[in-house]
């Protein structure tokens, strides 16, 4: 097997008293879709904000492609190719959504070539229509696709998608699993945050699951659908 | 996309032939000449300081402090050197730009109130230095600029005419620049730290480049126009050139009139400022000084409450008063 793209190991951080993250290990190999999944306040935003530099980890690596990127700043972890989506939404809300897509594609080319980068990165997510709109002026969805098309518009390695389906009907949903699945063939690797379960089985060869801070099973979606630690986590949570 | 549109035209056309045409209409010795060669360095000044607050968003009340170097450095060197103005004001520029990048170090993680007070502080601290390193500066009593030959190299005219068009050429050559910056990488980059920072963090802002890089320009400007400023007054002291109220808030408000953010903004502001507190000087400081200053003060505080946006705002509003009037 190769070297996974994007390795994490033993990575921790805490928020005053809370212990968000405690040694966090996962691996994701070039190619894969992988769905991070966990109850509410489990700490997968967090992982995300640490993966692209907005929290620093007390304790742990992160490497992408072997360079390690703990301590690097949010704009470099983006020029070596890794960026997230907000889980909720953080749109430049005076611009228009071609100035917000734009703005993405800028971390590689002048403004020309980003803006014609950005046409087709809304294109791509079927949004193309809107790209004269205000951002503030969008519904919710459409503002977590503009997320999405900014993010593309960086052209990264490794997407995080932090919920980018929350708002979207059964179609739209489908629509955008088919998105996410080509992009991974054009050689994107995707780790996907998603409380819609139907969708993060059908899209993600592998799963990890948080649990307060910690990773307590990863696999297939239908081994993680079976190991009793993932049934408790969840029933544990909604039964309270 | 970024072209202008033919009424854009039109109206810089009228404007041009306007800004010909005005200086033939006052008496070239006047004192109406000399407000309006003031109002064209303001809106230079606003202008100026609309690069880092209109794009960015960050307040800063201290850019006397770059117009005070700006004003000190060249005509230090004309005394001392017998520098022309000209090599004075690229020192100045240097300077004024050296002292951004400095203040930026500390200032750049704050934000609203707070960049606005340290801003604030730092123009402060000039002023306070001015005043008490006499031996540079020539401390309270002020610094006069030698006079010389009026001349293009010397930048010294008699004639208040060649005033106004180096005035005008300022305002021109600093809405060019923000006009420019506003369209590059560096205004979209600027766009997306004033509206969410974190955001433009992630996907490949370097935040604290780009507002490092916006600073240092609108403090060499800054600076330059200070030179300006003092080969045009011929006498200047430290709370003047330094001053919270005579510079600092004023090139802010004068954008902030006009309309921040936009580049006719600090140009209207200043052609509605200006000669409007030069009529109540008159009117008032006869019998109250420093109640003009208070008349400026409530006025801000109504644009602010009625139209934040400013007299840039005004345009959109007739038009959709008028639109809802065809119907
Ligand atoms: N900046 C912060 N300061 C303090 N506590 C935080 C901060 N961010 C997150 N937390 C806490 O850390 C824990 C993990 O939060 P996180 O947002 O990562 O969870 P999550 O798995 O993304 O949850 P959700 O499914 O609700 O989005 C929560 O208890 C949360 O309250
Ligand atoms: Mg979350």
């Amino acid at each position: 097997m190769s070297a996974p793209l994007l390795e994490v190991s033993g990575v921790s951080k805490r928020f005053g008293g809370l212990q968000a993250l405690s040694n966090v290990s996962l691996s994701v190999s070039a190619g894969e879709i992988v769905g991070l999944i966990g109850p509410n306040g489990a700490g997968k935003t967090t992982l995300f904000s640490a993966l692209v530099g907005l929290h620093r980890p007390e304790m742990g690596r992160i490497t992408l492609d072997g360079r390690d990127l703990v301590g690097l700043k949010p704009h470099r972890i983006a020029a070596a190719g890794m960026v997230k989506t907000f889980q909720n939404v953080a749109l430049f809300l005076e611009s228009t959504v071609l100035d917000n897509v734009l703005t993405g594609g800028l971390l590689r080319h002048p403004v020309e070539d980003a803006r014609a980068l950005a046409r087709r990165c809304l294109d791509r997510v079927g949004i193309s229509g809107i790209s004269g709109k205000l951002a503030r002026d969008l519904s919710f969805p459409e503002r977590a696709r503009v997320e999405v098309a900014r993010a593309l518009c960086t052209e990264p390695r490794v997407l995080l998608l932090d919920e980018a389906m929350a708002a979207l009907n059964h179609a739209e949903m489908d629509e955008f699993m088919d998105l996410l699945r080509q992009l991974r063939s054009e050689g994107l690797t995707l780790v996907v945050v998603e409380h819609h379960m139907r969708a993060i089985m059908a899209l993600c060869e592998r799963l990890v699951v948080l649990n307060f801070g910690q990773v307590i099973a990863s696999g297939t979606p239908a081994e993680i659908s079976r190991n009793p630690a993932v049934v408790e986590a969840y029933l544990g949570r909604s039964a309270a | 996309m970024s072209r202008l549109s033919s009424t854009q035209w039109i109206m810089i056309a009228v404007l041009v032939a306007v800004a010909i045409a005005i200086p033939f209409l006052f008496d070239p010795r006047g004192y109406g000449i000399r407000i309006l060669c003031l109002a064209l360095l303001f809106a230079a000044m606003a202008q100026s300081w609309n690069i880092v607050a209109g794009l960015a968003n960050q307040i800063s009340l201290g850019h006397a402090a770059f117009f005070g170097i700006g004003a000190y450095t060249s005509t230090l060197l004309l005394i001392h050197f017998g520098l022309t103005p000209w090599l004075g004001m690229i020192a100045a520029a240097v300077l004024g730009g050296l002292a951004a990048f400095l203040i930026s170090l500390p200032t750049m993680r704050l934000r609203g109130h707070y960049f606005a007070l340290a801003t604030l502080a730092f123009g402060e601290v000039m002023r306070v230095i001015g005043n008490s390193w006499g031996g540079l500066t020539g401390g309270p009593v002020g610094i006069s600029v030698p006079f010389s030959q009026p001349s293009l190299m010397a930048l010294q005219f008699k004639d208040m005419r060649a005033y106004y068009a180096l005035m005008l050429g300022a305002v021109v050559v600093v809405t060019a620049i923000f006009v420019v910056i506003k369209r590059s990488r560096l205004g979209y980059r600027l766009r997306a730290i004033k509206e969410n920072e974190d955001a433009a963090e992630v996907i490949g802002v370097d935040t604290t480049r780009t507002k490092i890089l916006a600073s240092v320009i609108s403090g060499m400007l800054t600076a330059s126009l200070g030179t300006l400023y003092a080969q045009f007054q011929f006498f200047f002291d430290p709370d003047t050139v330094f001053g919270i109220a005579s510079v600092s808030i004023r090139m802010a408000m004068i954008a902030i009139v006009g309309g921040i953010g936009t580049a006719a903004g600090p140009i209207l502001g200043a052609f509605f400022v200006i000669p409007l507190e030069e009529l109540a000087n008159q009117v008032f400081s006869a019998k109250a000084a420093g109640l003009s200053q208070l008349v400026f003060g409530v006025l801000l505080i109504l644009v602010i409450l009625i139209e934040p946006k400013g007299f840039m705002a005004i345009g959109p509003r007739l038009k959709r008063l008028f639109a809802r009037g065809d119907r």
